[in-house]
């Protein structure tokens, strides 16, 4: 029997759901309405030079890169869960596709951090 | 004297192949009695009024397994399921989802049956033992291990409960998997890496999507949901190590 | 009864295959269970308004502007105001499943039940989201 490579993607989709259970929360505050608005953060949190400074560094690379990646790994291996349970496609096509997808999103949020 | 005598309807969805027809509901009223269980009901059916209708049963009290049925749209034990808990409203029976209906509640257990023997579920001995070598020694810690996933009556409420197994022609099913785990949690049995070849297939464990009903439903608590689950991880870790762990150094 | 054969078959079983179109509104059960799956669609849309503003950043000053500009506005303001109560039931539908992938624990001589990791969990959670709000709340920068 055809071992799965589920175990990959799913590695992927456990490691982005804990990140989101335990900081997404914060993370969606402190970005969406608490800098914008100058709730309880400081709205020079968002401000160009303090986060070119935070993506310039190693660390801030590395938060920027698994929270962004992580988060659409996670999504992606639930929304085509979702698609195959509603009957809208659940084969190997859709999944190469949202996959791809994903991967070339991981490329691309790769790129521009070492760009900055 | 007045008729105190109370009923109940029983909506029951029929099928005979020989009819040519199409499956219909037929309704029927039966006694209501405080302490009749619906099995009583359908009991009652083919006793005093129609005795076309097939249904399994057996022993009655939860432990066979036979009287799988969909009530009210929630996979239940037939003997285990009461009519006061309904009473007075219509009661609608079916026969247990996912499955091909053979006749009225009568289901086709073929899938399940053909796909039981894929998780070898019996001891397979880690050394060919002789009978002068005496019985298997287990601690009551080495039995708590499986005891739970060993209480499995196959009823096949949770596959009936179990959305991926009515999507997915391929999957095993709760019920097979927690056999499968079962058995590799036994400290008698030495026969993991062979069930693994289903176990880490997307007929086995990654069939699974974790929607954990078939541990809501299941009569003996066996939490399928759980026994599958719990396999993923080491899955995962077993497919990351698999070119660089030799074969058979156990997950 | 007699069985009524056809022509040519000498089996009278006639399975009847019943459709799983639906399947998911037939229990509320399933519907929970596809609401903690949907909430992945807009943790992906979070996600994607992160990487939008990552490219903007590297745009410069000014692209970094508009897309602040854009944060600022009703319409994302509304949509991040939803997206706390939903990473909020993430937070909550990930520990109540977490329990069914761990083996039994034991504490002190008995199984740890499930509803109590559940509960420690969504107290980790609680945690961890109200010290990263804290610690970002100290940063003047």
């Amino acid at each position: 029997m055809k071992r799965s490579h589920e175990p990959v993607f799913w590695s992927l989709f456990g490691a982005g759901g804990i990140l989101a259970a335990l900081c997404g929360v914060a993370l969606v505050f402190v970005t969406g309405l608490g800098a914008p608005l100058g709730w309880i953060v400081s709205p020079r949190l968002m401000e160009f030079d303090t986060l070119r400074a935070f993506a310039g560094q190693g660390f801030g690379k590395l938060v920027i890169f698994a929270v962004i990646v992580l988060f659409l790994w996670h999504a992606t291996l639930r929304i085509l869960l979702l698609l195959h349970d509603f009957g809208l496609g659940g084969g190997r096509l859709t999944r190469w596709i949202g996959n791809g997808l994903a991967l070339l999103a991981t490329i691309f949020t790769a790129y521009l951090l070492l760009l900055l | 004297m007045p008729d105190t005598a109370r009923s109940i309807e029983l909506e029951i969805l029929r099928y005979l192949p020989e009819s040519g027809h199409e499956p219909w509901y037929q309704v029927y009223e039966v006694p209501f009695e405080d302490d009749w269980s619906v099995l009583q009901g359908l009991q009652f059916i083919k006793d005093d009024l129609d005795s076309t209708l097939s249904f399994r049963w057996s022993c009655r009290m939860a432990i066979c397994g036979s009287c799988g049925l969909m009530i009210d749209g929630v996979p239940r034990l037939g003997c285990r399921t009461f009519l006061r808990n309904y009473y007075p409203r219509r009661v609608r029976i079916t026969a247990l989802q996912h499955f091909p209906i053979e006749r009225d509640l009568v289901i086709v257990a073929d899938d399940f049956i053909d796909k039981l023997k894929r998780a070898k579920p019996w001891l397979i001995p880690k050394q060919a033992r002789a009978l002068a070598d005496g019985e298997y020694l287990q601690s009551p810690a080495e039995l708590a291990h499986y005891r739970q996933f060993s209480t499995c009556i196959n009823c096949l409420l949770c596959y009936a409960a179990c959305p991926q197994y009515g999507l997915d022609a391929e999957f095993a099913g709760p019920g097979i998997l927690a056999l499968l785990h079962r058995y590799n949690a036994d400290s008698r049995d030495g026969g993991r890496e062979q069930r693994m070849d289903l176990g880490h297939s997307d007929a086995g464990f990654w069939g699974c999507t974790a929607v954990a009903y078939c541990s809501e439903v299941c009569p003996k608590e066996v939490d399928p949901a759980n026994a599958i689950n719990q396999n993923k991880m080491g899955s995962a870790i077993d497919y990351l190590l698999r070119f660089v762990r030799p074969r058979g150094s156990g997950e | 009864m007699s069985a009524r054969i056809e022509p040519g078959r000498t089996d009278p079983r006639r399975p009847w295959r019943r459709s799983m179109r639906g399947w998911w509104h037939r229990n509320p059960y399933y519907l929970r269970y596809l609401a903690m799956e949907a909430t992945s669609i807009l943790i992906a849309l979070y996600a994607l308004i992160l990487l939008l503003g990552l490219w903007r950043l590297t745009e410069g000053e000014a692209a970094w502007a508009a897309w602040l500009a854009m944060l600022k506005s009703p319409v994302s303001l509304a949509l991040h105001a939803i997206l706390l109560p939903v990473f909020a039931f993430h937070s909550y539908s990930w520990f109540r499943i977490m329990p069914k992938t761990l083996p039994a624990i034991e504490w002190r001589g008995k199984r740890l039940k499930q509803t109590t990791i559940t509960a420690l969990g969504i107290a980790a959670a609680v945690a961890v989201n109200l010290a990263l709000l804290l610690l970002l709340a100290g940063v003047q920068p």
